[in-house]
């Protein structure tokens, strides 16, 4: 099993009290792997239900933001490879 | 410095940890000058005015604070942060060589060498020439203004010049030899380094910083004064703002010398924060000064949040160029713009 990988950009290095913060957190896991899992029940009769599908994922990673300053970062967006937070200066 | 960090935590617990630091700067400070180097404890009353310019030439016997102006004292006491633009243009003092003495030393400096400022048909100022003050001669001009500013014992950001542009943009004439614009830049920067170094290498009050004066109006000549080798010496990058077209907005007012700045200069420069030691609106051409006043805080805070050298004082120059009127109006204006981000 691999370790995660995460790096992490802010849009500005100082910012005036009040601004717009937007903090960009890109990661992965090589081990993760998105999967669908297909069910179809049949009966004795050979009777099959409609497929159902439902996606899944091995080795999901959960990504958690915490600030040394007490200050709140909102998740924007999250596309399973990056991450977009928000707080205010 | 503030830290932000991000933990990303797979299915097995194996975890990857990165961070990003950064920093809040506290508000841009909103400043004052008024004409003639006057008192604006009256004016600013009320105001939430952090920041002052002054004038002094090196000629003049009183220097810091200045010839009976105790409340600048005042004001630096009371936490106005002090721009104080030093001079080698000669004024404050009669014509000619000065003797005197300072802390039981004794100097004499001589008689001001160079022209400034030539612009035909003008009667040229005179300044301490750059070779002068490279010689020594001028150490005189120096230890006194050092003297008293110990004594007063404010902490100031100590401006070299006002505006180097202005003083070189028709060359100038030091001992019957002339220089062009650019030789006269090469040798400014020359001689402020000399200046800057004679200063730090003495006792300082604490909180001392330094900084050289530009219009901020000629690329060229910003970048040539601009070397790395000075910056590493200075604290601040400073260039002055004006208004004076119907068609002039804020933020392309006041970012015209940073776009240069960011475009030509080093990062040592780019390091410094920025002192705006004048900003002004002509009411000549701009009859509504309070409403070009008010674009100004979003304007800084527009410049302040794009990469680049932060603007951290901005000084309104209730004077020349700059005059506030109707004044009341203005000082209003002011009042307002000055209670509104960056500036809080």
């Amino acid at each position: 099993m691999a370790a995660p990988t995460a790096t992490a950009s802010l849009n500005a290095s100082t910012y005036s009290p009040g601004d717009p913060m937007t903090l960009t957190v890109t990661y992965g896991d090589t081990d993760t792997r998105p999967l669908t899992v297909t069910i179809v029940i049949s009966d004795a009769q050979g009777n099959s239900s409609p497929p159902v599908r439902v996606a899944a994922v091995i080795d999901p990673v959960s990504v958690t933001v915490t600030d040394d300053s007490g200050r709140a970062w909102t998740r924007l967006s999250d596309n399973g490879a990056v991450a977009v937070y928000r707080a205010v200066a | 410095m503030p830290r932000v960090t991000v933990t990303v935590r797979d299915s097995g617990g194996r975890t990857a940890t990165t961070s990003a630091d950064y920093t809040v700067a506290p508000p841009v400070l909103g400043g004052y000058y008024l004409s003639g180097n006057a008192d604006p404890t009256a004016d600013i009353a009320g105001l939430n005015v952090r920041s002052l310019t002054q004038y002094r030439s090196l000629a003049d016997g009183y220097t810091f604070p200045g010839y009976q102006k105790p409340w600048l004292t005042s004001l630096g006491r009371s936490g106005i942060a002090l721009n104080m633009v030093l001079e080698l243009k000669h004024y404050g003092a009669a014509d000619g060589p000065q003797s005197f003495t300072v802390d039981g030393t004794s100097y004499t400096v001589p008689a001001p060498a160079m022209t400034i400022q030539q612009r035909p048909g003008t009667t040229w100022p005179k300044a301490y020439g750059y070779g002068q003050v490279i010689a020594g001669q001028c150490d005189g001009l120096l230890a006194r203004a050092l003297s008293q500013y110990r004594t007063m014992g404010v902490p100031v950001n100590i401006q070299l010049a006002s505006e180097l542009d202005t003083d070189h943009e028709f060359g100038t004439t030091e001992a019957g030899k002339t220089y062009t614009w650019a030789e006269s830049d090469a040798r400014a920067v020359q001689a402020v380094t000399y200046i800057v170094n004679w200063f730090r290498a003495r006792t300082l009050p604490a909180g001392t910083t330094f900084s050289i004066g530009l219009g901020g109006f000629d690329r060229a000549c910003y970048q040539r004064t601009h070397p790395e080798s000075l910056m590493a010496r200075l604290d601040h990058l400073q260039w002055n703002v004006y208004a004076t077209s119907a068609s002039h907005t804020a933020l392309d007012r006041f970012r015209r010398t940073k776009d240069w700045a960011v475009a030509d200069l080093g990062p040592v420069a780019l390091s410094r924060p920025v002192i705006i030691a004048e900003w002004g609106v002509r009411v000549a051409e701009i009859p509504n000064q309070a409403a070009w006043i008010a674009t100004v805080p979003a304007a800084i805070a527009a410049l302040n949040a794009e990469r680049g050298p932060r603007i951290v004082r901005t000084n309104y120059f209730n004077s020349g160029w700059g005059t506030l009127s109707p004044k009341a109006t203005g000082l209003s204006a002011l009042k307002s713009a000055y209670a509104t981000r960056p500036y809080v």
